[in-house]
């Protein structure tokens, strides 16, 4: 048996500083509720990301483990016993391993962004908000940009191309989804060095802060695994 | 009603004639036009710059309907919150009450709208439509079935048809339930306003709408010919056909996982005061579950169509062994998603029935906590039994022994689903109005369909089955007989809250006995093809299975006939039918409180909860009023519903 | 819940249920149900799987029939108690006069629970589940030993047909699959194209055809007679036109059966090779 009370007229009172309702679908909610449900739904979405993350592991592994026709990263492949590539041409030598500089400077470049955005959540409670946040987003954004810039290049550099087997599928895959990531974090660090330099969070409302802390946090983690991965386990 | 005077009606709100800016401008004629117009550039660039490589075709494929999704989301305003909010701009009050659909009227049925009953009947008619195709292909399966060597089809066509009945009917029934009546009913249920993310809500359906073209286009772009799992490396052999269909799952695995995280959040978050989670309603918990279990399952789905398509579009070799590959990479992947995505189909009906089985026995919930433990017990070890699959493969025949353990353990708490449907049958007062037929039903029909699985889930068995009809009617006794007719059941339970009208009984009732009759007719002949080993997905067979499948097609037939006659109930109803009173099966739950139909944000005075909505036959709240210092006014009955017909 | 709700529940019962003999009790009433219901369940175990099941030719093949007709005599009961408490609830407890209604019948009892029955029925589940996972392994256990003089035979599937080769016989190679009776066979199965999946339908068993991997499955030969290889994966356009015919022949018609193909060594050549075709 359900009951209805009486309690507020229609809908929630504002908070006190005039700030404390924020607007949704036509309906007023607190802080405290917006902030606990952009919480728990980043949670969910980087849950699932982890399980994105954790099948191109599994594929990966499985791969590797398998080496199909010898052909992971084609150490069978000799001019007497040709393997094919992706379009059917003999590979007669070994496919090279890619090398481990540009990956650890985009994992590393990630970490800095992760940790300017996190410096400048820490620092903006104690000055203006409104010049640290903006130095910070905008300082990692550029870490972003340059990573990006740095896929890029390396992806010219590799020394095989897609259709080079089971390795190299794998790792063009992984720096595919480094890139997403990337890109991802582009377009979020973005909004917050415009927010910022607009004055959005100088209420000391920075929350929004917090939840791009947290998500750059987890592609900082996201690039350090696939850059372990390939480095470790080549 | 109640005494307070009653506050305005959002929906009446005057907006200034800039309210929602862009949005003004933008429904479902400019998302037509940003994705056709949008998918033609792809299309015209891909084939000026990529048509001579390698890959050119499928490039240009994927290219086009890639464009075909982003230029109808663009058109359609889905990004504009999020350009605006980089650009550092907020939506205010008054954009948030256009996009809800304030004083657009039925217009904002063909717009970006946020109103999540708007976005809840939007779902509605979208599964209604798939299951249309769905079951058009069907037919065409069955008419070409109907002798041993028909040339009605042609083994191509046949073979895409069989790909995308599967795919059409898993997308339409994963949506079935959490579509319409998660996003309509679940937050009324709760006590909530509107959904937590409201234009997540929103956009989660315009995907949806964006993912179905591309799977019809695979008719004209070769077909698909690897069935709707896709099996490597066949399907990456494909006709251009499979880009499409690969686009179609991405964009719908992104809706699914998106409406997921808005369900569980709304729920988690946004509950009413005294609606605790002993106090939820058993459909929110499935559906929540369901969803949880969605968020499992859809990246999985996702990882294996981007790698499905860079093995076509760019060589890689994922799948492909001769370079590496493996086949049974794919299956892996695809079982991981696809056993737990059979339980995100399942569960929201079945509680959605649990609801309608309470209402109509006007008994409470039969062991209501041993249910709910049973539907996360069934979640997570659905993650645990993929490669029953797979036990004919040889990927990993030592796992067949543990694998088998997972998979018949999990009839342990389906089990618990039946005693929780008889123990509340049990001793009843059997109420039987339309909504309880259907749900009689899937007691049949569901007991079947559990009872072949558990030869199915023996391996020496499995070894015999596997890949033949008898799978098929397995499969479709309890999804179909399962679930749909459970999701059935929850249609004609809360059609009078949705349209406002009730339901014409009579000619349901008449549908209800072609279905029922269909069904059993229909599976039994392919349970007989199964047994005498007809394999699945053929166009032409034996005749020595001639028999069984003449019986499946005269069976398919009268299901089909059935359901058009359940849509024409429906439609009549809709437009004729007798007007609703808010509580017409004189329920419980928070749903039929609040008046019909619904306003904007549902409740004209916040509810609060003091007892859970089962208490048939209680003369008195299982648990008095948690809130002493206020005074509870009932509004469990007729009388005193807030809120007659209007 | 105010006064003017009085909740409406039904008469009680015309005897109370305890001292009512057995049999005029609900539970009574639904147990002559059960008991039916069980019986035909049993009845369709043994019946449907004789009459439906093509003819077994191998142990593999008997295996399946009598896991069909355990599971179905295992199921029985619990069907049938589910059934019996629905029918039932649809004869004894249904509202009369309310199906056109919109006014409810009075409230049901409110029984929200029996931890008792819902302990008996994980209990009666769990036992259920461990005589099948007992019953599954020990044949999955019996499948997969190894037989001594085993015959070894290769299977390859393309689009869309199956080629079957001898190696103990100089690797003779057939479209039809000629097995001899009462002896162990071993497939060692592989595909040049896209997955198959080999399937001697009356043998009982199967496994996938794979492209550059070998997977193997073995039956047992126990009957004479004919029987169908099929492809049970969808394999492309042809998929349904891929079979081949098959027999179980007396191992004396084997040998024959060889030597007029042409299979050059014949006296015991065909013994188990010793290693993996792989």
């Amino acid at each position: 048996m359900t009951t209805t009370t009486i309690e507020h007229g229609g809908t929630l009172e504002p908070e006190g500083d005039g700030h404390g309702v924020v607007e949704g679908g036509g309906h007023h909610e607190t802080r405290a509720q917006r902030h606990l449900k952009e919480r728990i739904a980043l949670w969910l979405l980087v849950g699932g990301d982890a399980l994105f993350l954790l099948l191109e592991l599994f594929t990966w592994f499985y791969l590797r483990a398998l080496n199909t026709n010898g052909m992971w990263r084609g150490a069978a492949c000799t001019k007497a016993n040709a393997c094919t590539d992706g379009l059917g041409n003999p590979i007669t030598s070994e496919i090279p391993k890619a090398g481990i500089t540009y990956t650890l400077v985009i994992a590393a470049l990630t970490v800095v962004a992760a940790l300017l955005v996190w410096w400048a959540e820490v620092s903006a409670q104690r000055q203006s908000p409104r010049r640290i946040i903006s130095a910070g987003a905008g300082f990692a954004l550029l870490t972003v940009l340059v990573a990006v810039v740095v896929q890029c290049y390396q992806f010219g550099q590799l020394p095989f191309t897609t259709i080079d087997g089971a390795y190299a599928s794998s790792f063009i895959f992984f720096m595919g989804t480094t890139l997403a990531h990337l890109g991802l974090l582009v377009f979020i660090l973005t909004g917050l060095w415009v927010r910022a330099r607009r004055g959005k969070y100088d209420g000391g409302h920075w929350f929004q802060v917090g939840i791009i802390r947290f998500f750059t946090a987890w592609c900082a983690i996201v690039t350090c695994v696939l850059a372990a991965t390939v480095i470790l386990f080549a | 009603m109640t005494t307070a005077a009653a506050p305005a009606l959002l929906e009446d709100t005057q907006l200034s004639s800039r309210a929602g800016g862009l949005y003004r401008h933008q429904n479902i004629v400019t998302g037509l036009i940003g994705g056709i117009g949008l998918g033609a550039i792809g299309w015209a660039l891909s084939h000026q710059f990529l048509q001579g490589s390698n890959w050119g075709t499928d490039m240009v494929v994927t290219v086009t309907m890639a464009g075909w999704v982003i230029g109808l989301l663009l058109g359609i305003g889905a990004f504009n919150a999020p350009v605006l909010w980089m650009l550092g701009h907020d939506q205010t009050h008054e954009d948030e009450l256009y996009l809800a659909g304030v004083g657009q009227g039925p217009r904002r049925y063909w717009k970006f709208c946020t109103d999540h009953k708007v976005v809840g009947v939007q779902y509605l008619i979208a599964v209604f439509t798939i299951f249309g195709v769905g079951g058009t292909l069907a037919m065409m399966i069955r008419t070409q079935l109907v002798s041993a060597h028909s040339s009605f089809l042609g083994a191509n066509a046949y073979n895409a048809i069989v790909s995308v009945h599967g795919m059409a009917m898993i997308v339409a029934t994963i949506i079935m339930v959490t579509g319409p009546f998660g996003n309509f009913i679940v937050p009324i249920m709760v006590g909530a306003k509107d959904m937590a993310f409201p234009r997540l809500n929103a956009l989660s359906f315009w995907l949806l709408f964006a993912a179905v073209p591309p799977l019809l286009a695979t008719f004209v772009l070769g077909g698909v010919d690897a069935g709707w799992t896709t099996y490597a490396p066949l399907s990456v052999q494909a006709p251009p056909a499979m880009d499409a269909f690969a686009i179609t799952i991405l964009t719908f695995a992104v809706s699914v996982t998106l409406s997921g995280i808005n369900i569980i959040v709304t729920v988690l978050t946004m509950r009413a005061e005294g609606m605790t989670l002993n106090r939820l309603p058993i459909f929110t918990w499935g559906a929540v579950i369901g969803s949880a279990l969605g968020l499992y399952a859809m990246p999985a789905f996702m990882v294996g169509m981007v790698m499905m398509i860079t093995d076509r579009v760019s060589g890689t070799s994922f799948f492909v062994a001769a370079v590496g590959g493996s086949g049974w990479l794919w299956e892996n992947i695809f079982w991981i998603m696809g056993h737990p995505e059979v339980y995100v189909i399942l569960i929201p009906p079945v509680a959605a029935m649990l609801e309608v089985v309470s209402t109509f026995a006007r008994k409470p919930i039969f062991a209501y906590k041993v249910t709910v433990g049973a539907f996360i017990a069934i979640i997570a070890l659905s993650i645990m039994v993929w490669a029953h699959h797979m036990f004919t493969t040889g990927w990993a025949p030592d796992l067949n022994g543990p694998f088998m353990l997972t998979t018949e353990l999990i009839s342990i708490p389906t089990g618990i689903i039946f005693l929780c449907v008889i123990g509340t049958l049990w001793r009843g007062s059997i109420w039987t109005r339309l909504p309880m037929y259907w749900a009689y039903l899937f007691l049949w029909n569901f007991i079947i369909g559990g009872v072949t699985g558990i030869y199915l889930s023996d391996v020496p068995a499995d070894n015999y089955f596997h890949g033949d009809m008898f799978v098929t009617a397995h499969f479709h006794y309890t999804l179909l007989g399962g679930a749909m007719i459970a999701a059935v059941a929850a249609f004609c339970y809360w059609f009078p809250k949705v349209s406002g009208r009730m339901l014409n009984e009579r000619i349901g009732k008449v549908a209800f006995w072609m279905v029922a009759i269909g069904i059993q007719i229909t599976y039994f002949g392919m349970f007989w093809e199964g047994f005498e080993g007809m394999p699945r997905r053929v166009a032409y067979y034996d005749p020595i299975f001639l028999h069984a499948n003449q019986m499946a097609t005269v069976g398919a037939y009268l299901l089909m006939a059935g359901f058009v006659v359940l849509l024409y109930a429906i439609i009549h109803s809709w437009v004729h039918g007798r007007p609703a009173p808010a509580n017409p099966w004189h329920a419980k739950s928070l749903e039929w409180m609040v008046p019909t139909p619904v306003p904007l944000e549902n409740f004209l005075v916040e509810p609060v909860v003091t007892a859970d909505p089962y208490g048939y036959g209680e003369p008195e709240p299982a648990a008095p009023a948690a809130e002493p210092e206020r005074e509870p006014v009932p509004v469990g009955s007729a009388e005193t519903t807030a809120g007659e017909p209007v | 819940m105010s006064s003017d709700l009085a909740v409406k529940t039904r008469e009680p019962d015309p005897l109370p249920p305890e001292k009512a003999p057995f049999f005029s009790r609900p539970s009574g009433k639904i147990f002559l149900i059960w008991l039916a219901m069980t019986v035909v369940g049993v009845l369709i175990g043994f019946y449907a799987p004789h009459h439906l099941l093509p003819t077994m030719l191998s142990v593999e093949g008997r295996a399946v029939w009598a896991t069909v007709v355990l599971l179905t005599v295992l199921a029985a009961p619990v069907a049938a108690f589910v059934y019996g408490v629905g029918f039932y609830s649809l004869v004894a407890w249904r509202q009369r006069g309310y199906g056109q209604s919109d006014e409810p019948p009075p409230d049901g009892p409110p029984l929200r629970g029996n931890s008792g029955l819902t302990i008996l029925w994980l209990v009666v589940s769990g036992v259920l589940v461990v005589v099948m996972l007992v019953w599954g392994l020990a044949e999955l256990a019996s499948e997969n030993a190894t037989h001594p003089n085993s015959l070894q035979v290769d299977v390859t599937g393309q689009q869309w047909l199956w080629t079957f080769s001898y190696p103990g016989a100089g690797n003779l190679e057939t479209r039809s699959l000629v097995l001899p009776d009462n002896r162990t066979i071993v497939f060692h199965v592989t595909s040049e194209d896209v997955t198959h999946g080999f399937w001697p339908v009356e043998l009982g068993v199967q496994v996938d055809a794979n492209p550059n991997v070998v997977t193997t499955i073995q039956a047992t030969t126990n009957k004479l007679g004919a029987f169908t290889v099929r492809c049970s994966q969808l394999c492309g356009l042809y998929h349904s036109f891929m079979y081949a015919s098959g027999a179980v022949v007396t191992p004396q018609a084997f040998a024959v059966w060889l030597h007029a193909h042409g299979a050059s060594a014949l006296t015991a050549s065909d013994v188990a090779r010793v290693s993996s075709s792989s």
